[in-house]
């Protein structure tokens, strides 16, 4: 039977792994907003959005969690008139990536969040352990 | 080292420590009614340096940009902590150790 409050530790540090990869899609989603096709009509970079698993620790027996997958966001691209873009087509529509601002900003604060409960679980864990090693010092 | 503490004790209770020596092929303690206690503490400190040098080792590839940020921290933060119960227990037992050195006869 392994220690729970170990397992904790182990489980938080899974979830903090977990939000660190939702957090890097994040960036690349933000920082390739304006990334467009370079041949003309052709399609522009495709919003990337990650899922979540469980997964279960056979040592332990605890639920840990990991990225499942990062899929592909099949919502329609936005439309830019801009006849002077080489990715332009033949009416000077531009297609951009179906990134949009406010739901990057939402998805990193709520990944923001969920890591500082992460750190939270592992700071109450070890101050408890702490706690139970002191009990031998007096 | 500390020549046996328990072997003046009638029977040490050294259940859960029995058990983590029986994997490491140690000999058990608590049946010989606690006659190496100086084995469970070299096994113990033995543990603490093994903690604390795979803690430096992910350190350094940390540095290297081989290892994330949370291994890092949670590979130090084990050391730490089995370094801690190590000295604490070390210390619970040089105390009874000098306990016993002081008694009155």
């Amino acid at each position: 039977m392994a220690d729970p409050l170990l397992s904790s530790l182990k489980i938080a540090s899974s979830g903090l792994q977990a939000q660190s990869t939702r957090m890097r899609i994040v960036s690349e989603n933000i920082a390739n907003a304006q990334t467009t096709g370079t041949t003309p009509g052709s399609d522009p970079y495709q919003r990337k959005m990650v899922s979540f698993q469980s997964e279960l620790d056979r040592v332990s027996g605890a639920q840990m969690v990991s990225v499942d997958k990062v899929n592909r966001d099949d919502s329609p691209f936005i439309l830019e008139s801009d006849p002077g873009n080489p990715a332009a087509n033949a009416d000077g529509y531009v297609k951009m990536p179906n990134v949009r601002m406010l739901v990057e900003m939402a998805d990193m604060r709520e990944a923001n969040r969920s890591y500082e409960a992460n750190i939270q679980v592992v700071k109450q864990a070890r101050e408890i352990i702490n706690m139970t090693i002191d009990l031998l010092r007096s | 080292m500390i020549p046996a503490i328990g072997a003046s004790l009638p029977r040490l209770q050294t259940g859960n420590v029995e058990t983590g020596l029986a994997a490491s092929g140690a000999s058990p303690v608590g049946k010989t009614a606690g006659a190496d206690f100086s084995v469970v503490l070299s096994k113990i400190a033995q543990d603490a340096v093994t903690t604390v040098q795979s803690a430096e080792a992910v350190s350094i590839k940390g540095i290297n940009g081989g290892a994330t940020t949370q291994a890092v921290v949670e590979a130090v933060m084990e050391a730490e902590r089995t370094l801690q119960t190590a000295v604490s227990i070390r210390d619970k037992a040089v105390s009874a150790y000098m306990e016993l050195s002081r008694m009155a006869i």
